[in-house]
């Protein structure tokens, strides 16, 4: 059987579903030996090629995500949620409630940590926000969502390990899905 | 004591006259989701999640308010029915905030379990980040609109089993708050005796003490019932 290819992708999260991924311990050998991890925020900044899996952490949250998201589901035969940020925004939506211009207000120059003489980010490299934070279903087909603030490791490695067999997970049941 | 013959989901049963198809489910075994309906209180059919098929009746009816009659013939898990129950938990979740990873009620949460029970993995439709404000005056509780779903289990506690009247609801549909007084904050209430019943017997997050930490929170709903039973003259 060819190996095949996994890419594990961050966009608004805040790395803990990585974290999470990372928990499987030695399992992670188990899924080396059936494919690649050919890009990974851990790992390098490649273009992200064709691949078999996508797994995609974090809501989307600005230009830059939304480019890329459209992006992993073209590249990817199948693209896998990882996460409550990336199914239903999570942490990252609350600041859905409130106009963007008082959340960077508050984030740059108001908050209590602050040295009363924050300035507001605006180098062109950087993203630019949405006024809201959505999550991947609202822009691209989802073939499979892992829920849990962070998921469990174990139903991460559930979830590889059956599509890597070419199954297909069982995680909506009672004992697998986890909100937050 | 008479009974009457219904069937539910092919199974033939004896039912006590004037018992709800609920009971009759609960009382047999058969697993109806409900988030409105506590034992102890009176039933409204607000949620929608007990709704079942009877035959020669065109629409669904709600199991919590609906009586059995004899010879009733009654369908309680097709597949119309779960697929009825799944969107009706999608919507609970996409009209409020429900952000369990930061509730109190994360882990003992009658939603969170409903939302399990049904399989959902995610939520089709838009979140609509309603607009919802947090009432922290009383001095041991908090009532965060956010987290409720307007299953008026707190107004009922109060009224029928604490005899308050402290809370009410206002408004209509994506509109309708549950209120304290006439819209006042919950700490100036004269009404609210802060029994505390209103926090056990909310399902959600939305009632909380200010004791209880992040997924640490613990209610007793089935108390209610039990208190309602014990006070009964004829028990």
């Amino acid at each position: 059987m060819p190996k095949k290819k996994i890419a594990t992708i961050w966009l608004g999260g805040c790395s803990g579903c990585h974290m999470s991924l990372l928990d499987m311990d030695e399992r992670i050998l188990e899924i080396a030996r059936l494919a690649d991890i050919v890009k990974c925020p851990i790992v390098d900044g490649k273009e992200l090629p064709e691949v078999d899996i996508s797994l995609v952490e974090g809501a989307v949250t600005s230009d830059e995500h939304l480019r890329e998201i459209l992006h992993i589901r073209k590249q990817s035969k199948l693209l896998v949620a990882l996460g409550d940020c990336a199914v239903m925004t999570n942490v990252t939506g609350m600041r859905n409630f409130f106009p963007l211009k008082d959340v960077i207000k508050t984030s740059y120059l108001n908050a209590p940590s602050n040295d009363a003489q924050g300035s507001l980010p605006s180098h062109p490299a950087l993203l630019k926000l949405h006024e809201k934070t959505y999550p991947l279903q609202e822009f691209v087909k989802v073939d499979h969502y892992i829920r849990g603030c962070p998921p469990d490791a174990d139903t991460i490695f559930h979830v590889l390990f059956e599509l890597l067999h070419d199954r297909v997970p069982d995680i909506t049941s009672m004992h697998t899905l986890k909100y937050g | 004591m008479a009974t009457i013959d219904i069937q539910i989901d092919d199974r033939h049963l004896k039912a006590t006259p004037g018992a709800t198809i609920l009971d009759i489910c609960r009382d047999n075994g058969i697993d109806i989701p409900t988030m409105c309906h506590l034992e102890g209180l009176s039933d409204v059919g607000a949620c929608r999640l007990c709704l079942v098929e009877i035959e020669g009746v065109r629409k669904l009816q709600s199991s919590c308010t609906t009586k059995a009659t004899p010879d009733m013939v009654i369908q309680t898990q097709t597949d119309r029915l779960k697929n009825y129950r799944r969107i009706t938990t999608e919507l609970f979740f996409a009209e409020r905030n429900h952000f369990c990873a930061v509730c109190v009620a994360n882990g003992n949460c009658e939603l969170q379990d409903l939302g399990y029970k049904v399989g959902m993995d995610h939520v089709r439709y838009p979140y609509l980040s309603a607009d919802c404000d947090l009432d922290a005056t009383h001095p041991q509780m908090v009532m965060d609109h956010n987290r409720c779903i307007l299953c008026t289990r707190c107004v009922r506690v109060c009224a029928e089993v604490e005899g308050a009247h402290n809370w009410d609801v206002m408004n209509r549909g994506f509109n309708a708050r549950i209120i304290s007084g006439f819209n006042t904050p919950w700490g100036e209430s004269t009404d609210c005796t802060s029994c505390g019943k209103c926090m056990h017997a909310c399902p959600t997050g939305a009632i909380w003490p200010k004791s209880a930490t992040m997924g640490k929170l613990e209610k007793n709903p089935a108390m209610i019932g039990e208190l309602v039973k014990k006070r009964r003259m004829d028990r």
